[in-house]
């Protein structure tokens, strides 16, 4: 791969830590997923957080949002006072948690598309993607029906995470992860995921493309998450994070950001030294940065991240210098 | 429908079968050749921690006539699905039909849940050794929940009528903790499904096609069709949804609806012609009845007393 030059993001702090916020044990910690929804005067960010894991340590995801001030987006506005959506009924696909969430506009309603988490006796978990709409300006979401939008095919068997809706040119996109196996390490069942998309003209009936979207780098059973797309300089540039299949937990083989660029949202090229952003010498996202996001607001440039332990203290900001291209 | 019933013709207990399985022939299921009938069924491993059980597809080669056991499957048919996958736990039943010169198994996989007790999904599985063996054409299945079938998709049947596959199965509707104490139980009906191709298909999302008869909580499952001059005539099983196990007054019969036109179906039980018979092995239970037919005559293939667990037996459409 030849790098044009890297792009320069300039790390402004960390946003966001949901150990600030009193008064909600639902959103004791973590604040994961970041995803913007530009309003007149603020920026709201859904995520997705967690109370205190129970008895035998399992944890059940909700999803929220914090509105931030549209001219200094350090100054928080708002934050949602209960779950944007409840969890699934017994035996459901969202039963154990909704995370994480992407939220866009159609037309006057709000749409959100989130990973649902269920349990499972072999394997600790398994992931599908619903569907639900907001009729009250996106604070609170209905599911069309209490199954999944997108389910397991017979090459995408299982963990379908990470959902994140677009339009370009009229059609819906829907990129996330589909799980490939799960690799048992250290008697624990690690999961596999690559990045995939779906188009659609409706929203909830969807075409597959079929393939992985972004070949794998640093080894064959790389996984990867969070594939951002934004459209900038007529090209379209996807933002991910991917991590080793492997003791990914700590900083050595933990997530990092990469990058790819496409002309046709077809073909990818992925060339991660122009990502530009990296862990830090020491704070909050010394270990690790994940789960990216890219926005623009009035004429800047902005990415969203999750630092240590996956969001486990929040989500901090970084601004472009310049645009992308 | 008067059905004859000729008896119990295969008890997997006067057999070794491959995996470890000893108990159960459930849910029989059809392959006519020339010089014989292959019947697939699904058969049980114990495991030996905990104690749960896994379904393994098996089959037995029979006679015309049903009469006779010609051969018993001694090795492994289809494997069951790698770690995390759909149908890790047990494969009931594969549905079987010749396309193209090759046989497709449809399958219910089945994986274990935390919260319930299992989810499942249909696979597809292709064999081209006429039946002895089949592959996978991916570890994940061809159809499982969707937005107004949000469980328990499985139990398939499919058929291939003027070039279009039609898969009748069952989804969940319903997991609740009818009993105190008891773990909750499931509510399943019948849906309806078509593909141009086998592989991907388009359901009627959450269309049940059958009425229920006994209450809204009644579970339909594992439906057969079967086309006789213009009338589709299906049959299926159905029960009372929690204490259904050992009560037999709330336990499987088979149900009975017709349809003209594949997609309006009448429910009539009252004509099924088919029913339990005191002090026989199809005592208590009637369950996962399976029609074909072979050399012109209608057969049903079907499990009795404890969902199958000591073979099943047939009937001839008089």
């Amino acid at each position: 791969m030849t790098s044009a030059s890297g792009f320069a993001w300039r790390k402004l702090g960390r946003v966001f830590n949901p150990a600030d916020v009193p008064g909600r044990p639902w959103m004791r910690e973590f604040a994961q997923g970041p995803a913007t929804l530009l309003f007149e005067s603020f920026v709201r960010v859904y995520f997705s957080c967690r109370p205190p894991a129970d008895e035998t340590g399992q944890y059940v995801s909700y999803s929220a949002f914090v509105d931030l001030d549209r001219g200094n987006l350090f100054r928080i506005l708002r934050v949602a006072d209960r779950p944007i959506l409840g969890l699934g009924d017994l035996g459901t696909f969202d039963e154990f948690g909704t995370y994480p969430v992407s939220v866009a506009r159609d037309g006057d309603n709000f749409v959100a598309y989130y990973g649902g988490w269920t349990r499972c006796e072999s394997v600790p978990f398994n992931v599908a993607i619903g569907y639900a709409r907001s009729r009250d300006g996106g604070q609170t979401f209905q599911r069309l029906g209490p199954g999944p939008v997108l389910g397991y095919s017979p090459d995408e068997p299982f963990v379908q995470s990470g959902p994140k809706i677009r339009r370009f040119g009229g059609r819906w996109y829907l990129w996330y992860i589909a799980g490939q196996r799960w690799k048992v390490v250290d008697r624990r069942a690690e999961p596999v995921y690559k990045i995939r998309v779906a188009s659609s003209d409706d929203g909830l009936s969807w075409t597959r493309l079929g393939h992985d979207v972004v070949e794998s780098r640093i080894e064959p059973d790389e996984a990867q998450a969070s594939p951002d797309v934004f459209f900038s300089n007529g090209r379209y540039h996807m933002f991910f994070c991917y991590r080793y299949s492997a003791g990914y937990r700590g900083k050595e083989r933990g997530y990092r950001i990469g990058y790819a660029v496409s002309g046709d949202l077809v073909t990818w090229a992925r060339d991660d030294a122009r990502a530009g952003i990296d862990i830090s010498s020491e704070g909050w996202d010394s270990e690790m940065v994940s789960y990216p996001h890219v926005f623009a607001l009035d004429g800047r440039t902005y990415l969203l991240y999750l630092g240590n332990q996956v969001g486990r203290f929040g989500f901090g900001l970084a601004e472009l210098d310049g645009t992308l291209s | 429908m008067k059905w004859e019933k000729i008896g119990k013709v295969f008890d997997p207990t006067d057999h070794v079968l491959a995996n470890n399985c000893t108990e159960f022939a459930q849910a029989p299921q059809a392959l006519v050749f020339d010089e014989f009938i292959r019947v697939y069924f699904s058969s049980r491993e114990r495991d030996p921690v905990g104690g749960k059980c896994r379904s393994h597809i098996a089959f037995v080669d029979l006679t015309k006539d049903l009469s006779s056991i010609l051969r018993v499957s001694d090795r492994t048919v289809i494997e069951l699905g790698k770690l995390g996958c759909f149908d890790e736990h047990g494969i009931f039943p594969m549905n079987v039909l010749r396309h193209g010169g090759r046989v497709h198994g449809y399958t219910c996989g089945w994986n274990r849940r935390v919260s319930v007790s299992v989810e499942t999904a249909i696979g597809l599985a292709i064999s081209s050794d006429d039946g002895i063996t089949f592959q996978k054409i991916g570890d994940g299945p061809v159809l499982g929940p969707s937005l107004h079938e949000p469980f328990l998709v499985g139990d398939p049947f499919v058929r291939v009528h003027d070039g279009l596959f039609h898969m009748w199965y069952i989804f969940g509707t319903l997991w609740r903790r009818f009993l105190p104490g008891q773990p909750p139980d499931r509510v399943y009906k019948i849906g309806h499904a078509v593909s141009g191709d086998g592989i991907s298909w388009e359901k009627e999302e959450g269309r049940r096609l059958v009425a229920d008869s006994l209450n809204p909580h009644e579970s339909q499952a594992l439906p057969t069709v079967v086309k006789i001059g213009a009338r589709w005539h299906m049959l299926f099983c159905f029960r009372e949804s929690s204490d259904f196990r050992e009560n037999r007054d709330r336990g499987y019969r088979i149900g009975y609806a017709w349809s003209d036109d594949a997609k309006h179906w009448t429910r009539n039980d009252a004509v099924v012609g088919i029913d339990v018979t005191p002090g026989s092995w199809d005592s208590d239970m009637l369950c996962y009845p399976h029609a074909f037919e072979c050399d012109g005559k209608v057969y049903l293939l079907y499990n009795g007393n404890e969902f199958g667990r000591y073979g099943f037996g047939a009937a001839i459409l008089l």
